[in-house]
């Protein structure tokens, strides 16, 4: 194995310039997964935490009496998937919107009558969030007697979903794509490398060599030129995480929010070292003897 | 230890041998020779499974070449020594490293290589061109570094194909002195020559072939 060793660092430094082209192009291929994958994350992370902030409003006809409201309130909770049903009151609706309007509720002092109407605040159960389930739940509720209207962001919902599904079809053809590509680059450079030595690979088979002995090497080499195609695309990712990214965050609040998963960098040498190998073996295919 | 019965082997139209009945036995130093295109080297290529019978059956020591395959044909080569007839000596490596190659094949620790390699270049008058390259060394000792080569791994059959070939009388002499000490220790040795001279006198059995079949043997 020693000897394979050498041999494989011997080839990696005397086609240095074969090898870090290699190298480069791999680290611009698993950049571009990255970039793909961690937008894929952050679109789904935000999706993972709408349940938590999304809410379903139901406004109610005027002059309902507290037994009518109750009697509503006790419908939706008997709908299996709510999370949390709050009753909010004519009063109680003007008293928010006061506070929201802080030193502007000046605006109000003219009105004679509360014109805000009762409503109910719907929270749906996590696996409830989504544009069919919202929609066919928003429809049910509006059908009781007593409610005027049902309103939810419909529109930002399946905004949501179609950014959501879209990306990761677009990501998914990105990613298969470029991982083709990386390994095609390793199998081409493995190629090259192994025509160039084929007059000593003739001679190492007439000598008793086996194709584990033979293979290794360029083994080796593949997954060398692999793993620091994904070093160096890890080293760039996080480069420009950090200098421009991180920086920008503290003046664009809505950058703030981007989460970068470190796993992913970790993850890139490991990948590129895989996929080296797979290029490296595709390359060599199955080699004759006689 | 080498055994062809029946063997023929074509290349598309061409038969380069018929019919081939022949058998070396262990231990004995014999020549074939003939004119070129006889079929000396193809002989020699199917003793290493470098090629395989068309027809026929040909066993080298305990293998049969129909029952050969990826994982027994380097073990078999492993006990052969070939002297090849363009040398296959690797240009970028010195001559150290080249004798090395057929142990480092076998994965052998590298302080065992030291020991062996010095040893097999001692013996063909070489242990002070450890460190050259083959470009700066003449025939007569690229062909000595093959030799060497060829018998670093102690092989059980050694083959040479065209061993003279291009070197001169005293040259040609000396690799033929290193040949019978190798086979004084025991090594089958099967040499393919058209040069008289090599076997003249010898008292080894020489096989004459032409137009790829045995045409005569004889004692040199």
């Amino acid at each position: 194995m020693s000897y394979s060793i050498k041999l494989a660092l011997q080839s990696l430094w005397h086609e240095k310039w074969i090898n870090l082209l290699s190298m480069l192009t791999i680290a611009m291929g698993l950049l571009v997964v990255t970039v793909v994958v961690s937008s894929i994350y952050n679109v789904n992370l935000f999706a993972r935490k709408l349940p938590e902030r999304f809410f379903i409003v139901a406004y109610l006809k005027e002059g309902l009496t507290e037994k009518e409201t109750q009697s509503i309130v006790g419908l939706i909770k008997g709908r299996g998937s709510t999370e949390r049903v709050k009753y909010i009151s004519k009063s109680e609706a003007l008293k928010e919107l006061k506070t929201s309007l802080k030193d502007a509720d000046y605006i109000l002092d003219g009105l004679d009558e509360n014109p805000l109407p009762a409503s109910i605040e719907i929270r749906l159960k996590k696996e409830a969030v989504g544009p069919e389930s919202v929609k066919s739940f928003a429809e049910s509720v509006r059908k009781i007697e007593g409610i005027d209207d049902v309103q939810y962001g419909e529109k930002f919902l399946l905004s949501l979903h179609s950014i959501k599904t879209g990306m990761e079809t677009i990501g998914l053809i990105l990613t298969v794509v470029m991982i083709s590509g990386i390994v095609f680059i390793c199998y081409s450079t493995v190629k090259i490398l192994f025509y160039r030595r084929k007059e000593e690979i003739e001679t190492l088979k007439l000598l008793g060599a086996t194709r584990g002995f033979i293979r290794t090497p360029f083994v080796i080499e593949g997954g060398v030129i692999g793993a620091i195609g994904g070093i160096i695309g890890a080293a760039i990712a996080a480069a420009f995480y950090f200098s421009v990214f991180y920086k920008l965050s503290a003046t664009v609040p809505i950058i703030r929010a981007v989460v970068f998963p470190a796993e992913l960098l970790l993850s890139l040498p490991a990948a590129g070292l895989f996929l080296g190998i797979t290029g490296s073996l595709i390359a060599m295919g199955r080699i004759k003897f006689s | 230890m080498i055994n062809f019965q029946e063997v023929s082997k074509f290349y598309d139209t061409i038969t380069a041998l018929r019919n081939i009945n022949l058998s070396i036995e262990k231990g004995e130093m014999a020549f074939i020779t003939g004119p070129s295109g006889a079929g000396k080297s193809t002989i020699m290529k199917l003793i290493y499974a470098a090629e395989l019978p068309d027809s026929g059956k040909l066993t080298i020591a305990e293998w049969e070449t129909d029952k050969l395959d990826g994982s027994t044909i380097p073990q078999l080569r492993r006990n052969i020594g070939v002297v090849f007839q363009d040398f296959r000596l690797l240009l970028n490596k010195n001559v150290f490293d080249n004798v090395a190659l057929a142990l480092r094949v076998r994965r052998i620790p590298e302080r065992e290589v030291k020991a062996h390699v010095l040893d097999s270049l001692k013996m063909v008058n070489l242990r002070h061109k450890t460190d050259g390259f083959p470009s700066t060394l003449s025939g007569g000792e690229q062909q000595r570094v093959v030799i060497a080569r060829a018998i670093v791994g102690e092989p059980i059959i050694l083959l040479d194909d065209e061993p003279t070939g291009n070197l001169d009388p005293d040259t040609a002499a000396g690799i033929m002195r290193i040949f019978k000490e190798i086979n004084a220790r025991g090594t089958t040795i099967l040499i393919a020559t058209h040069n008289r001279e090599l076997y003249r006198d010898t008292g080894k059995r020489v096989i004459r072939l032409d137009n790829g079949a045995v045409v005569a043997e004889e004692r040199g």
